[in-house]
């Protein structure tokens, strides 16, 4: 709304300067967008929100103003001319549907001439940002602009039979409105219709039809004022896509009141600028008069919310400005300041949505000064709590940093087509019905398809190694039920280590992937790499992550946390990831509460008295030998003092034959009771070596 | 002194020691004459203790483990393997005395970098949310979560915001595609609020939490605009808070926030499910509040405003307790929704939303 600053002095001598006045509006609750000294004068962009409809229109603006500076407000009360002849002569108007259409005013004017508007009106709408059109025209949007209250001329001439029924739309009914555009309506919308009703001529509240526009030919006018029901007009103006200045204002809520006055400053100003003969006396149907309402105000309730008392007098000042016209009717009336101080007032008709005490206090607190309560800090009355899983999160995203994985967030909405590439078969994925475009059209099914586009970016934009993670959510459908689960998402590619003055690059491989995630299981009890993991990654290079506590438990045919691997070629080929990606997807619940666990079932282990002893064995093994078949065979043993195996080399080729691979595996014995000697660990590494050569045909190599 | 040197060219046979306690003894006397070697030349200590043919270390292994019985031999190896570590030690350190002493010699170039071990990073948004839970943390707000996909109940209607409310104009909503028989639409939640009523349904007053989480509206990305972004709400509700606490908890948070200079301002404005509403303002902490940046011209953060326009708030609406069952009469609270990406790109200067989203490493650097 387009506040022009010498419009607001029509109403309230206001002397401050227009910053002043927009300053001080903010202050009370008019949103100010800013103050333009125009060709035509100051303007003030104010932004009213859109439960004070009485403030588009500089009347209302002009109250505010008067309550702010306690200045009083000029009102309008126009007194046109009226010849002998009556209005209810010359129009008949009937409402059919008062559900949605609750006064209908209208007066007639003959003999008008249409002709371009004078300077002082072309400027005071081209102020506000509206365009001039002819005298007639101009008036009824000047007018709108002044009380906030929208009017409609009609050519009088072209009105059949100059009747008006109000009524419900057919279905489907059609007409062609002011802006060119032929527009068709359902039964929820309110028309206005001439003669025996049959044919439209208005959008109620929202636009006019170009049947009976008025033109430079029009001889006689007819001005109609009226009120539509708010929820009605906001639901037909979002029906038909249509938001006029009219729509806002009655879809917010106008003054049923100020529909007569309206109509008659309206008559005053076209008597003046277009000359002709005003009919005398005005055809108003109300059947939606109400008696307004009263609400009471006490000083307790204004203590229990807002904390600081507010002098009486300020109460009732504010309160009386805006309309409320408070009276005193408590039992202590003289008594000033008085705690049981109560006030009743009554809802002005242009302030529909206050209702309540607290709606009074609200106006008697923004006009007061939000800044005279002092801000004090509320004591605490009980302990505060982080998330159930704060801790385990922190620590594993903590973990991951260590590691040198940064942390990513995502917008979830993803193309459908993307989403299905990763996405579990038989998982029904949560599409948008109105999605911003095809390429945002679904929520991802899981954290990788986002993960993977992050890596994209960084590979288009030159940034070749990236570490990234993620913790956040994957959304899918069970039938008609939203799932949100909560995931760890990881993506890998290029040198995990990076050439330095000290160090060569070394490409980041399958072989860090599970380290990492090993890492992050340490904390949860332990992950178990097991064949499988998703038709997305790479044959050779997959596997589902399981934790160590599930596979030892009853509950060991759960599905897995997750999958972990290097991208399948072919996907990445798809999304000319051109070079090698890993990526990883864990469900996190389960990790949470295996980290909880895993820490409260932690005790510490005395450090050992005596010396460990290792010793190194070369084996030579045939492919498809697994390490785990070597830890089981030399645990198979049951040697206590067998505190850790562990591959510390591995290699094929050059002296190995064919077939066949070396493994260095090195077994650390640890005693708790003494030192051992030489001779018991030659015999415990006599007795592996035989159990390595009996049960994984492994020779010994001489090193 | 030397005397302990002829040692190690026997046996401990020959040395007549048969106890744990007497190796014991030998090796402390190898220990103090190594320690009582003065400094002189390197190459002279070397071929004393470390040549490998000749040298104490050799002998000992030579003369005293390999001639041992298993028996004893087990008290020698890791007395051995000490010595062995002091000798190493003694003569690494020849150098860098050298150094100390001579002022020459071969030394680090202290401008070259160290060996960088690649570490991660929390993404800004992370760092913004955890240094503002921690603050409400601190003064008693416990923290909650709650689903992105949400019902038009709790994102609209027990906020006071019917449909065709006009409000739902601003919060253009993105639904979900569901199959005919869904008992209730679905939608991705426009603000963090639908938690204010989870938490009251759940638990009765005092409340007191703060809900950080990811928010959806449908507008087109732009420079500002992104259709996802961040929020944290906040909600008090107790039989005495009044909108002094309401002020007071706001001034003290963004005073923690932006340091202890910014001056708070609150406006009067609207939100269906609070009753007072305001904007909450403050005083622009980039120029000091006087709209004049450093160098002279408008300040480009507040753009000669001098104050920065924050979030809404306000008093939570008596209409809102009848949706949980509260007692309006009774209590009363406040509630709060505060943009993390805008406050974030405000204090790091950030002038494009879709970085936060795009991940670009070198982003994700620049806030280690």
């Amino acid at each position: 709304m387009k506040v022009v600053y010498n419009g607001l002095k029509d109403f309230v001598d206001v002397t401050a300067s227009p910053q002043e006045v927009a300053s001080r509006l903010a202050l009370s609750g008019t949103n100010i967008a800013g103050v333009e000294i125009g060709p035509h004068g100051p303007v003030i962009d104010a932004e009213v929100s859109s439960n004070r409809p009485d403030c588009l229109g500089h009347y209302g603006i002009a109250r505010e103003v008067g309550a702010i500076y306690k200045l009083p407000l000029k009102h309008v009360s126009p007194k046109p001319a009226e010849s002998a002849a009556k209005t209810s002569d010359a129009v008949k108007v009937e409402i059919q549907a008062p559900e949605l259409c609750g006064r209908f005013t209208a007066r007639v004017i003959r003999n008008v001439k249409i002709q371009p508007s004078p300077k002082w009106l072309k400027d005071r709408l081209e102020a506000s940002g509206v365009a001039s059109i002819s005298n007639v025209v101009d008036i009824s949007n000047y007018v709108m602009l002044e009380l906030g209250h929208p009017l409609h001329t009609f050519d009088y001439d072209k009105v059949r039979d100059h009747k008006i029924v109000v009524r419900r739309a057919k279905q489907n009914e059609k007409m062609r409105t002011l802006d060119g555009m032929e527009r068709q309506f359902d039964s929820n919308l309110c028309m206005i219709s001439d003669g025996d009703g049959s044919r439209a001529i208005g959008i109620g509240g929202i636009m006019g039809g170009v049947e009976t526009e008025i033109s430079f030919s029009t001889k006689n006018v007819l001005i109609e004022c009226a009120w539509f029901e708010p929820v009605a007009i906001r639901r037909a103006a979002r029906f038909l896509k249509l938001h006029t200045e009219a729509s806002t204002r009655f879809g917010r809520g106008a003054d049923p009141e100020m529909a007569e006055l309206a109509s008659r400053r309206a008559a005053e100003l076209i008597l003046q600028l277009a000359g002709g003969e005003l009919l005398s006396g005005v055809v108003d149907v109300y059947p939606g008069k109400r008696a307004p309402k009263k609400i009471r105000v006490t000083r307790a309730e204004i203590l229990r919310v807002m904390g600081t008392d507010v002098p009486d007098k300020q109460i009732e000042a504010s309160l009386s400005a805006l309309g409320f016209a408070p009276v005193r009717i408590d039992q202590n009336r003289g008594a000033e300041g008085s705690l049981l101080a109560a006030w009743e007032c009554t809802q002005p008709s242009w302030r529909a949505e206050v209702e309540r005490e607290i709606d009074l206090i609200e106006e008697i607190a923004r006009i007061y000064g939000l800044d005279k309560f002092p801000p004090r800090l509320p004591a605490a009355r009980q302990g505060a709590a982080r998330l159930p899983h704060y801790e385990a999160e922190t620590r594993l995203r903590e973990r991951l940093i260590g590691l040198g994985y940064r942390e990513i967030l995502t917008i979830p909405h993803v193309a459908e087509e993307r989403d299905a590439l990763f996405r579990p078969s038989g998982v029904s994925p949560a599409r948008l019905s109105n999605p911003l475009s095809e390429e945002v059209n679904v929520l991802r099914a899981t954290g990788i398809v986002t993960m993977a586009a992050a890596l994209e970016w960084n590979l288009n934009h030159g940034q070749r190694n990236a570490r990234l993670f993620e913790i956040g959510r994957h959304y899918r459908l069970n039938g008609s039920e939203s799932a949100e689960t909560r995931v760890l998402t990881i993506g890998a590619t290029g040198e995990a280590r990076e050439k330095g003055l000290y160090d060569a690059a070394r490409d980041f491989s399958f072989a860090d992937l599970k380290g990492d995630l090993d890492s992050i299981g340490e904390l949860a009890g332990g992950f178990h790499w097991d064949d499988g993991g998703a038709d997305w990654l790479h044959a050779a290079r997959r596997s589902s992550v399981k934790l160590n506590s599930v596979i030892s438990s009853e509950a060991r045919n759960l599905s897995s946390l997750g999958v972990a691997g290097q991208l399948a070629r072919r996907v990445a080929e798809k999304l000319k990831l051109r070079q090698d990606v890993f990526l990883a997807e864990l469900e996190l619940d389960p990790v949470y509460a295996a980290m909880r666990a895993a820490k409260e079932a932690r005790r510490y282990e005395p450090l050992p008295r005596f010396p460990s002893v290792e010793r190194d064995f070369s084996l030579l093994l045939a492919d498809g030998t697994k390490f785990s078949d070597v830890t089981k065979t030399i645990q198979s043993l049951g040697i206590k003092e067998i505190s850790a195996v562990e591959a510390t080399d591995l290699f094929r080729g050059k002296n190995v034959p064919a077939g066949k691979y070396s493994l260095l595996v090195r077994v650390t014995f640890q005693s708790r009771e003494a030192t051992l000697t030489e001779a018991q660990i030659g015999d415990y590494s006599r007795k592996i070596i035989s159990a390595l050569e009996k049960h994984l045909g492994a020779q010994l190599r001489a090193s | 002194m030397s005397g302990i040197l002829e040692k190690t060219e026997l046996t401990f046979q020959q040395l007549g020691a048969s106890s744990e306690a007497e190796v014991d003894r030998l090796f402390a006397e190898i220990e103090e004459f190594l320690e009582s070697e003065q400094i002189g030349d390197r190459e002279t200590f070397r071929v004393l203790w470390a040549s490998d043919k000749k040298g104490v270390l050799t002998k000992i292994r030579n003369n005293w483990l390999r001639a041992a019985p298993p028996s004893t031999r087990r008290w020698i190896g890791p007395r051995l393997e000490k010595l062995t570590h002091s000798v190493a030690f003694k003569l690494k350190t020849y150098v860098e005395r050298q150094v100390e002493g001579e002022g020459s010699g071969e030394r680090v170039d202290l401008s070259l970098p160290g060996v960088i071990r690649s570490v991660g990073s929390h993404h800004l948004i992370r760092q913004v949310f955890q240094e503002i839970e921690g603050i409400f943390f601190s003064i008693g707000f416990s923290v909650v979560e709650g689903p992105e996909i949400e019902t038009p109940y709790y994102n609209f209607e027990a906020l006071n915001i019917p449909e065709f409310h006009p409000v739902r104009d601003d919060m253009d909503t993105f639904y979900l595609d569901l199959p005919k028989d869904a008992k209730t639409p679905l939608l991705l939640r426009t603000h963090t609020s639908p938690m204010q009523i989870r938490t009251m349904e759940k638990q009765k007053p005092p409340v007191r939490v703060i809900v950080p989480g990811k928010v959806y509206r449908r507008d087109n990305p732009d420079a500002t605009h992104s259709f996802a972004f961040h929020q944290i709400e906040g909600l008090a509700v107790d039989t005495d808070i009044t909108f002094c606490d309401f002020t007071g908890t706001i001034e003290y948070f963004v005073k923690q926030f932006f340091g202890p200079s910014v001056k708070t301002r609150f406006r009067p404005s609207y939100f269906p499910f609070t009753e007072p509403s305001v904007e909450f303002d403050v005083s622009c902490p980039f120029c000091g509040g006087t709209g004049t940046s450093a160098g002279g011209g408008t300040c480009s953060k507040c753009k000669g405003a001098a104050w920065i326009e924050l979030f809404g708030a306000g008093m939570v609406d008596p209409a809102v307790y009848g949706f949980v069952n509260y007692d309006a009469k009774k209590v009363s609270g406040f509630a709060f929704g505060i943009g993390i990406d805008r406050l974030a790109m405000l204090k790091y200067g950030i002038d494009d939303i879709q970085v936060f989203f795009q991940n670009d490493v070198r982003f994700l650097r620049q806030f280690p």
